[in-house]
């Protein structure tokens, strides 16, 4: 292989890997935006039909006075063992992540079906030679 | 006196077959090299997993080298065949001439056998099968834009092409050598069997050397390529990604990427089917062997085969080292370019990305991404860039797989 074979094959190479593993790794983008977008409004249209359901029924119970007092001091649907100490230590922490209550309403706080601690260490060293 | 003899002959057969006389120099250097690689992977616990089968597996094939030997037949007249077996029985026969000769097979060694895997690419997409059942895309998804770091960290794939056909590689070599620095093994070795499969024991060995030596590699050029007040940004939390959108995401990506370049689906193939049946919740069984039982015998195999390629007239040459300085370019270019990406997107989203992420597009799920982390918390101890440098690092492992694929179709 003489030198200008050499320059042409590497020239040709970089340009062309460049270019096409920029070009499907920025259309991978726009579909996982595209996507996420769509499931994402959908979503949301979701909660604000049920949000709507429940103030609805917020407001019809606004009737009966003992009801509405037993809704709104406990919003936060309470797991059997979860005392009122556990749920304002969550409120708090996700209160420091976003920074705000603004956009967040807890509804409710219940186990993830997760891994657990130690199952996530043996998943994290498993996949560390990968 | 008949006794004397017999076990005199008994012993000097032996002894001829003993090591001591069928070994030459290059396989003591290479006795020595495995004790060198399981001391790393014993004391020093780099990449013990695959450094310990690799080392062991090296270990034995200069000790024994029919353990990889290949099956053969020979032809034996019959009286040969009755001398060296006993019998005719059972042999298939062929006619030269008017000879009859018996087909007397010789079985491989054991490693053949188990080298078909990798020689045939069947244990690289298993491996990326299991990987894909234990990573969560999550990051990713949350943020795709992290696609852009995978991509500019594969750059030093195809820079250290250049190198290697410069250093009198063919172009097929020099794409074996060059997708060291996309730091994925499973990748590396894939490429490698299908454009440079004589290369496959140095390639594979500098590709893990270096995913171990991530976190003494990357902080130096991290730090040498952003300042004080880059390193310092806090990211903003990632949204929640839903289920759904987890579900999608890997048939989304096998469906784009087999389309758009055929020669990657069998890796991106089976990573998305690995994720898929862990994202889907409904197959938790495949999901659990898949990380598991799988992953581990698959690793088993491929560690002790790709070991056993390294044999001392393989591997002691001027061309190991030459891919030994290139694997190391390949990588350090990746990680750089990764970070100077990482610095653009500083600069175009007004300093709201950290560029120490970029680095960690380089694959090497997850170590990458805790270099970036723990580079990150020396300047802000207060700052976790681990959920943010993940998403380049998964998206790193899809950007490699692509980079094989580009490879594989202009070189194949």
């Amino acid at each position: 292989m003489d030198m200008m074979n050499k320059f042409t094959i590497s020239a040709s190479m970089l340009l062309t890997g460049f270019s096409i593993v920029f070009a499907v790794l920025i259309f991978l983008i726009f579909i996982i935006w595209l996507y996420g977008k769509i499931i994402t409004t959908a979503q949301n249209k979701a909660i604000e039909k049920k949000n709507a359901k429940i103030k609805a029924e917020v407001n019809e119970s606004k009737q009966k006075p003992k009801a509405v007092v037993k809704k709104a001091e406990t919003p936060v649907k309470e797991e059997s063992g979860l005392s009122d100490e556990i749920v304002a230590v969550i409120s708090a922490a996700v209160y420091s992540m976003y920074g705000s209550t603004d956009k967040v309403k807890i509804k409710s706080i219940k186990k993830s079906g997760a891994r657990s601690a130690w199952s996530n260490a043996g998943v994290l060293n498993n996949t560390r030679p990968f | 006196m008949e006794i004397l003899e017999r076990f005199l002959k008994a012993l000097e057969g032996i002894f001829t077959g003993s090591g001591l006389m069928t070994l030459n120099w290059q396989n003591y250097v290479m006795i020595g090299v495995a004790c060198v690689l399981f001391y790393l992977a014993i004391k020093k616990q780099y990449e013990p997993l695959l450094l310990l089968p690799i080392a062991f597996g090296m270990l034995l094939v200069n000790l024994y080298p029919s353990i990889m030997a290949a099956p053969e037949t020979t032809l034996m007249s019959a009286k040969d065949c009755i001398a060296a077996k006993g019998t005719t029985d059972g042999y298939a026969v062929t006619m030269i001439g008017n000879v009859k000769y018996y087909n007397v097979p010789h079985y491989g060694g054991l490693f053949y056998y188990l080298y078909q895997g990798v020689k045939l690419g069947i244990y690289p997409p298993l491996i990326f099968l299991g990987v894909g059942a234990m990573t969560d895309f999550g990051p990713l998804i949350a943020n795709p834009k992290s696609f852009i770091l995978g991509a500019a960290a594969q750059i030093g794939i195809f820079i250290t092409f250049i190198g290697a056909i410069f250093l009198g590689f063919t172009d097929a070599q020099a794409g074996a050598i060059g997708i060291i620095g996309g730091a994925d093994g499973p990748t590396a070795i894939y490429v490698t069997t299908k454009l440079a499969p004589e290369l496959l024991g140095s390639i594979a060995i500098a590709a893990y050397s270096y995913m171990a030596l991530v976190p003494i590699i990357q902080p130096p050029i991290m730090k040498a390529l952003t300042t004080k007040k880059e390193r310092a940004v806090r990211m903003e939390q990632l949204r929640p990604v839903s289920k759904l959108e987890k579900i999608i995401f890997p048939i989304i990506i096998v469906i784009v990427i087999s389309i758009l370049l055929p020669d990657a689906a069998p890796l991106v193939g089976m990573l998305m089917f690995g994720n898929l049946i862990k994202e889907s919740g409904v197959a938790d069984r495949l999901s659990k062997t898949a990380q598991n039982e799988l992953m581990n015998i698959i690793t088993i195999f491929l560690g002790t085969t790709v070991g056993a390629t390294a044999t001392g007239t393989n591997f002691l040459s001027f061309d190991t080292i030459k891919i030994i300085v290139l694997g190391l370019l390949a990588f350090m270019m990746g990680s750089a370019c990764g970070v100077l990406f990482g610095k653009i997107m500083y600069k175009v989203t007004g300093g709201k990305v950290n560029p120490l992420i970029g680095s960690a597009g380089v694959s090497a799920v997850p170590m990458a991404a805790r270099v970036s982390q723990r580079v990150g918390q020396e300047e802000n101890p207060g700052n976790f860039l681990l959920m943010h440098a993940m998403g380049p690092n998964v998206a790193g492992v899809i950007g490699s797989a692509v980079a094989a694929g580009v490879l594989l179709n202009v070189l194949k």
